[in-house]
């Protein structure tokens, strides 16, 4: 039971982690057209972007 | 007067809309203002005199955010709202599992150090929930203070008095925690609103948008193209239109001829040909080479803008169940809050320990969110479905109205017959002249006639015409060479007496040709009746033409008529249905069916009709097609079914938790559940429609 009060503090700080990055990913529009990417590979035209 | 719209993001509900109404009310020169809750914007019908700057400080003044151009911001609040439900969600898990712990040490024995340290973590982890996720509840709840009771209050009440009694009880060392139920709620009330906003989205971006009109157009001046934003289009102006660019305003084609593509405009999928001099259509999309056309009109009074206007006004409007549901549910919070208050002090006097949890269960589970968007919800899916069926509402109250009606008046010329008189046949009368030669004169002769018949004939080579003269309602007479020639009725070129729907040639006197105009039947019509009549409804052809044309019309369509009828007799015959009990349909295009549509429980009308009756109409057909008229009337019973359903819902809903939560018989976090699942479920519903 003592390692509770090491891991707490531990999954505090993964938490965090995982808080930060999940804010990162929405800032970055990472959940924007979920599905776009899979109909990409349909569109003609998607090789003229690079 | 001008129509302003506003997107006021931060209202939720009626009585926020209430204090926006007055707010505005007081300012002079505003005249109406409409509400769509579900888009969550405010439309101002205003004189021309009033800044945009004015109307956005009355609504600051009265505590809200407005915002004038909305799309961009729906995205940023939603990702907001994403970012506040993933932080939530995040720290849930850490709460519930110190909650288990918590739970099961409680039966087994716990040190008490461990049992502090769980609760401390639970309380670390609900502090950015508090902190971060909770704020719009809180801030909406604090412009209670200043803009009167809102759907916030109970909600950001039952999290703060769970969190400051969990955090005295922390301190103090005795006492029940609730952050498990504090971050619970909060998580799945920002859940239920972001899939509401997903699903408000889905509703309003849908294919056929009439929002996504080109930003930018090709103008072609002295030295060259240009790209000038289209709202500096003057009308007169050239333009180029790139294939498969969309066409930015109304305009008439200057180049020899164009492929288009009007879905979005009529919902006919079929490419059309173009050629010189036809119109053009904002909105539409070129789909064959590109073209120099001029325009005819500026960005904004192109014809699609009218209609989004007219769609959008429609959609503002308040339905009278609307209004009901709004008036409950504005109502109800004062309620709630002193029946949790009651619920809190009776447990007081049974059991002290389980007031409070009591208390706040009745204030979670008794919002009524989904009370207030039934109805919202279902017309907004309704009126998607139909605009994209080439339907759109300029008053939504119709939709209501139309389930019910089982006449259907349709008037016969321009409406269940196209507006353009086709050439059905032509007999040479004459044989020192070719049925072309005839064809080509009489051409050239009616280009200069204003008859509706004339549109009829087209101009089919150069025909050197002289001394041309109009006779008003009789015909055209011109030299063409050595001969005078006459174009008009039976008596006008001496060929004894015919119908009204025969036009005679006649060179030097003499009849020549004899021309057969017929009205074309809109495509559909005889399926589009028939349809009705599986309906239920009683379709009926009012016409003032003659019995003859009539009685061969409605033949083809099987369908009852009423010929020789005057403006009057029709509204004659119409109140006589009314009295009878029936619920009339009217459909009608002519200024001097006016009268009658105002007349009818609804009135509806097609693209072509002058703009006198399209103001009148409550609903416009965009189609050259008459099926969307058993559309309508199905999807019109569909949505009155859907919305019944989603309030009695709700009302089942609130009427069946409220008690149970009273009597302690159910734990917050399934309250929370209840909530936040009974908005989401009427949204849901209302989605069927789109289907």
């Amino acid at each position: 039971m003592e390692m509770l009060v090491v891991l707490i503090p531990v999954s505090v700080v993964l938490i965090a982690i995982a808080g930060v990055i999940f804010l990162w990913a929405v800032n970055n529009n990472q959940f924007e057209e979920l599905d776009k990417h899979g109909l990409d590979i349909l569109d003609d035209d998607a090789g003229d972007k690079s | 007067m001008t129509v302003s719209t506003i997107n006021v993001p931060d209202m939720h509900c009626s009585a926020c809309s209430g204090k926006i109404r007055s707010a505005l009310a007081s300012l002079s020169g505003v005249e109406a203002t409409y509400f769509n809750p579900s888009r969550r914007q405010v439309l101002i019908e205003h004189q021309a005199g009033i800044a945009a700057l004015d109307l956005l400080k009355r609504i600051e003044d009265a505590g809200f955010t407005p915002v004038l151009s909305g799309v961009e911001f729906h995205d940023e609040q939603q990702k907001k709202l994403l970012k506040r439900l993933g932080i939530a969600g995040l720290s849930m898990m850490q709460v519930m599992m110190a909650a288990v712990a918590l739970y099961s040490g409680a039966f087994t024995g716990m040190e008490e150090g461990y049992r502090r340290l769980l609760e401390l973590t639970s309380l670390l982890f609900c502090i950015p929930v508090i902190a971060y996720s909770a704020m719009p509840f809180f801030s909406g709840a604090l412009k209670a203070f200043r803009t009167g009771i809102n759907m916030d209050v109970p909600i950001a009440l039952a999290i703060m008095i769970a969190f400051i009694a969990s955090v005295s009880a922390t301190i103090s060392g005795n006492g029940e925690v609730y952050y498990d139920s504090v971050v619970m709620f909060t998580f799945l009330l920002l859940g239920a609103r972001y899939i509401d906003s997903r699903l408000q989205q889905r509703f309003t971006s849908t294919r056929h948008s009439l929002a996504h009109l080109p930003l930018r157009a090709r103008r072609l001046g002295a030295d060259g193209p240009e790209l000038i934003a289209v709202t500096d289009i003057h009308t007169g102006d050239h333009i180029w239109v790139g294939e498969g660019e969309q066409i930015p305003v109304d305009g008439a084609l200057v180049s020899s001829a164009a492929i288009t593509d009007e879905a979005v405009l009529s919902g006919e999928s079929d490419w059309i040909h173009k050629a010189q001099g036809a119109a053009l259509w904002a909105g539409t999309m070129n789909r064959g080479g590109g073209f120099e056309m001029t325009t005819t009109a500026t960005f904004d009074a192109s014809r699609i803008a009218d209609i989004a206007a007219l769609a959008d006004r429609a959609q503002l409007e308040r339905t009278p169940v609307a209004a009901l549901a709004d008036r409950v549910a504005a109502w109800f919070i004062p309620a709630i809050l002193m029946l949790a208050t009651a619920t809190f002090c009776i447990w007081q006097l049974i059991d002290p320990t389980r007031a409070l949890v009591a208390g706040l269960t009745v204030l979670v589970v008794s919002c009524p969110c989904a009370l207030s968007l039934a109805t919202p919800a279902a017309l907004t899916a309704a009126m998607t479905r139909l605009r994209d069926a080439g339907i759109v509402f300029t008053r939504s109250a119709a939709l209501e109205q139309v389930a019910g009606i089982d006449y259907a008046l349709i008037d016969k010329t321009g409406t269940l017959t196209m507006h353009e008189p086709k050439l059905d046949s032509s007999t040479l009368l004459n044989e020192r002249y070719s049925l072309e030669q005839c064809l080509a004169l009489a051409g050239a002769l009616q280009q200069h006639s204003a008859h509706p018949y004339a549109r009829a004939f087209s101009l089919t080579g150069p025909v050197p015409l002289d001394n041309v003269q109009v006779v008003t309602g009789k015909g055209v007479t011109a030299d063409w060479g050595q001969h005078l020639l006459r174009i008009g009725s039976a008596q006008f070129c001496n060929a004894g007496d015919d119908t009204d729907r025969a036009v005679y040639l006649a060179i030097d006197n003499e009849p020549c040709c004899r021309f057969w105009i017929s009205d074309e039947v809109r495509a559909d019509a005889r399926e589009a009746v028939t349809a009705l009549r599986d309906l239920g409804i009683t379709p009926i052809m009012l016409s003032g033409d003659a019995d003859a044309p009539c009685r061969e019309l409605a033949e083809k369509l099987d369908i009852a008529y009423l010929a020789r009828q005057t403006p009057e007799s029709k509204l004659e015959y119409l109140q006589r249905q009314s009295a009878a009990g029936h619920r009339t349909l009217m459909i009608g295009d002519g200024i001097n069916d006016v009268p009658v549509l105002a007349g009818a429980d609804v009135s509806a009308t097609v693209l072509e009709a002058s703009d006198l009756v399209k103001s009148k109409a409550d609903i416009l057909f965009l189609t050259r097609r008459l099926t969307p008229l058993p559309e309508l009337i199905r999807t019109a019973r569909r949505t009155l079914q859907i919305t019944h359903q989603n309030l009695f819902w709700a009302l089942a809903y609130n009427l069946t938790a409220i008690p149970i939560a009273a009597l302690g018989w159910m734990p917050p976090w399934l309250a929370a559940l209840g909530m936040a699942s009974s908005s989401t479920l009427v949204m849901f519903n209302a989605t069927r429609i789109l289907r």
